[in-house]
């Protein structure tokens, strides 16, 4: 589903002048099968933001490849990377990402929007996914009027609206009390036994037993294979 | 994206931020009307200029002149000859000018006309018909209120100038002339004081021409036959024997062309016979560049009301794509193009610029219409004047709204591009850790 090969990354920072140049990653290496969990840990600081984000293509790494589900995503430009985000990959972000001026509903919605995809359709599966994450009452509450939880439901729905095959997330529990996480964590779980998707997520490591099959270690930007914890069902 | 979500989408970022929205629309609105107002004053100008010329002669004659000399018999056949000409009217001025009938009597002017070639240059009776016989003649339309009785003494005295008019027609003959016979007094206009009061010849008004269609036009010339015109010459020219031969030419020569198009065309094969000529259309054509020019100027200053506009659509723009950083940032880390982002703010600002000049134009066609209403009466309240027949201050032809809406509307989105731009360059990274 997933491979890096040879990724490193640095930031620049200052004018050009006096470019200070931050290396984060060095020579990556990665793979990603399908219908996998993968668990990222690794101490604050230590680069996991970057690499997911370099997955993302929200940055770009001027070293080393990056491919998705067969599609080689490294050096995409922009818009088609866009393009490439909106069809294959779904997000699940710490603090939610939502719209603050579009209601739970319009949310969810939004990537059927970008996508272009009819009217009638688009009622039908917005209303599906409010009922599977259990929303339905508040689908027209804006995100500040729902709880933590709520929202964290509302962006995995819109990560999930387009049956992206690859989800990835960054601290998807941080924001949330325990409850919640384990809530969330269970939901992942489900959604990768019964829809095969896969998940690349940045974790603390207490979770990762309940549910990763695999987990890698970052440290000070150099990457570590873990061993694998189960295995994953076909 | 569909366009219909975009503009959904749109919408509803409009809505959220109202007051500042119709502040913008609202520059946007006054900006495009001063453009309009502003030079539709000049429209209205030119459009009177131009009327004016027109209204003294048709668009479709030309007047033909001699740099010395009349023109002559074998030249006006030749001009009849030249393709495209319709009809060439030729005058000859006749110099003797007063008619009497009883006590009623009138000082005009008077002309040999080859009628076929008037008919053909459209000239039309009222009623009655041409002449057919030596002494018969046709009189224009306003040839009676001038034909008058000459008031006797002391008959203004005492009386206001409305009231003196009022009185006046009292002196102006009343009946029908057509039948009547008249006395054409064999005296040059030039030439009071020889004693040939005596001579005259009897002529009789078979026809009267048509109302002249401009208002303010008057005619009162009298048209008589060659054959009059002849015997009356002959009668003077023996009289004054010591003032020269009689040229025989015509005094007055117009070539008509079926339409406007061919007056130019038609002018130069004429120049080119050492004639000189004359037309509206020549005329109009160096009105024209020199009112374009006066247009163009107040289209110019014009703009510089629509250009400051759009520095608040700038603003506005600007502002709405740092207020919505973030959401263009979620927008684009879920999957959307820097083509739509763009879009999306290039409609806001489009939608923006729109309003503003539907609503200027609206605004500009009202004042347009209200000035010209109430100015006229202003004038005649204030001034204590009648203004001008016809008076307008302000005219916004078609042409001018398709100009006004094209500036506005470029204006606008190359306002709206910049932060259109913009917005397409905000960094995911940046927009998702904001809240954190
Ligand atoms: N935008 C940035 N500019 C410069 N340095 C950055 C930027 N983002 C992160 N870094 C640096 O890169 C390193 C890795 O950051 P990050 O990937 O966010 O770590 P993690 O997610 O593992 O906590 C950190 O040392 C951080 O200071
Ligand atoms: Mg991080």
């Amino acid at each position: 589903m997933i491979k890096v090969n040879h990724l490193s990354y640095a930031f620049k920072i200052g004018k050009k002048e006096k470019e200070n140049v931050v290396p984060v990653l060095h020579d990556v290496n990665l793979q990603v099968e399908k219908g996998e969990i993968v668990a990222i840990v690794g101490r604050s600081g230590s680069g996991k933001s970057t690499l997911l984000n370099l997955i993302s293509g929200f940055i770009q790494a001027e070293t080393g490849t990056i491919s998705i589900n067969g599609t080689k995503v490294s050096g995409l430009s922009e818009s088609k990377w866009a393009e490439f985000r909106l069809s294959h990959l779904g997000f699940i972000f710490q603090s939610f990402q939502l719209i603050p001026s579009m209601t739970a509903y319009e949310n969810i919605e939004l990537p059927l929007v970008l996508k272009g995809t009819n009217e009638k359709d688009r009622v039908e599966r917005t209303k599906e996914m409010l009922k599977r994450v259990g929303l339905e009452q508040y689908q027209s509450h804006y995100p500040g009027e729902l709880s933590g939880g709520q929202q964290q439901r509302v962006s995995i729905a819109r990560a999930l609206i387009l049956n992206p095959p690859l989800i990835l997330a960054d601290e998807p529990t941080g924001s949330l009390d325990s409850e919640n996480e384990r809530e969330l964590l269970s939901f992942i779980k489900e959604l990768n036994e019964n829809y095969g998707i896969t998940f690349l997520m940045i974790t603390h490591d207490h979770e990762v037993a309940s549910i990763a099959h695999r987990k890698v270690e970052i440290v000070d930007g150099y990457l570590r294979e873990g061993r694998m914890l189960r295995e994953v069902q076909r | 994206m569909k366009f219909k979500d975009k503009h959904r989408f749109v919408r509803s970022n409009m809505k959220r931020n109202r007051t500042r929205v119709w502040m913008t629309i609202l520059a946007s609105t006054i900006g495009c009307a001063f453009l309009i107002m502003l030079a539709s004053v000049g429209f209205a100008i030119h459009k009177t200029a131009v009327d004016d010329v027109m209204s003294y002669r048709l668009m479709n004659e030309i007047q033909i002149q001699k740099e010395n000399g009349m023109i002559t018999d074998k030249e006006v056949k030749k001009l009849e000859k030249i393709k495209d000409v319709k009809a060439v009217t030729r005058k000859k001025h006749t110099p003797a000018n007063e008619f009497t009938l009883g006590d009623y009597m009138i000082s005009t002017s008077v002309f040999s006309a080859h009628m076929p070639s008037e008919i053909k240059a459209g000239f039309e009776l009222d009623r009655g018909r041409l002449p057919k016989n030596k002494n018969e003649i046709v009189v224009g339309y306003h040839f009676s209120e001038q034909f008058i009785k000459e008031a006797p003494e002391s008959f203004y005295e005492g009386l206001s100038e409305e009231e003196s008019q009022e009185k006046h027609k009292e002196l102006v003959y009343k009946e029908d002339l057509i039948g009547k016979t008249l006395t054409y007094h064999l005296t040059p206009a030039d030439n009071k004081d020889q004693n040939a009061k005596n001579l005259s010849v009897d002529v009789k008004v078979v026809g009267i021409g048509k109302k002249p269609t401009k208002k303010w036009a008057i005619v009162t010339d009298a048209y008589i036959t060659d054959d009059l015109r002849k015997e009356v010459v002959n009668t003077l020219f023996e009289k004054n024997k010591n003032e020269g031969s009689l040229e025989e030419g015509y005094d007055d020569v117009k070539v008509y062309t079926s339409s406007a198009e061919e007056v130019k065309a038609v002018s130069e094969v004429i120049e080119k016979m050492d004639l000189l000529t004359y037309s509206v259309a020549s005329e109009l054509k160096e009105l024209n560049l020199y009112f374009t020019l006066f247009k163009a100027g107040l289209i110019f200053i014009g703009g510089i009301a629509v250009l400051i506009a759009s520095i608040g659509i700038f603003n506005t723009m600007t502002m709405a794509v740092t207020e919505r950083s973030q959401d263009i940032g979620i927008m684009k880390a879920i999957g959307a193009t820097p083509k739509t982002i763009k879009r999306i703010f290039l409609l806001e600002s489009g939608y923006i610029g729109l309003w503003g000049v539907g609503l200027g134009t609206v605004l500009a066609y009202m004042i347009s219409y209200g000035v010209n209403f109430a100015l006229p009466i202003i004038i005649e309240q204030f001034l204590n004047e009648k203004p001008p027949e016809d008076f307008i201050l302000s005219y916004i032809p078609w042409s001018l709204t398709v100009i006004a809406v094209t500036i506005c509307m470029g204006v606008t989105l190359l306002s709206g591009w910049r932060p259109a731009a913009k917005a397409t360059t905000v960094d995911v990274l940046k927009a998702l850790r904001r809240d954190v």
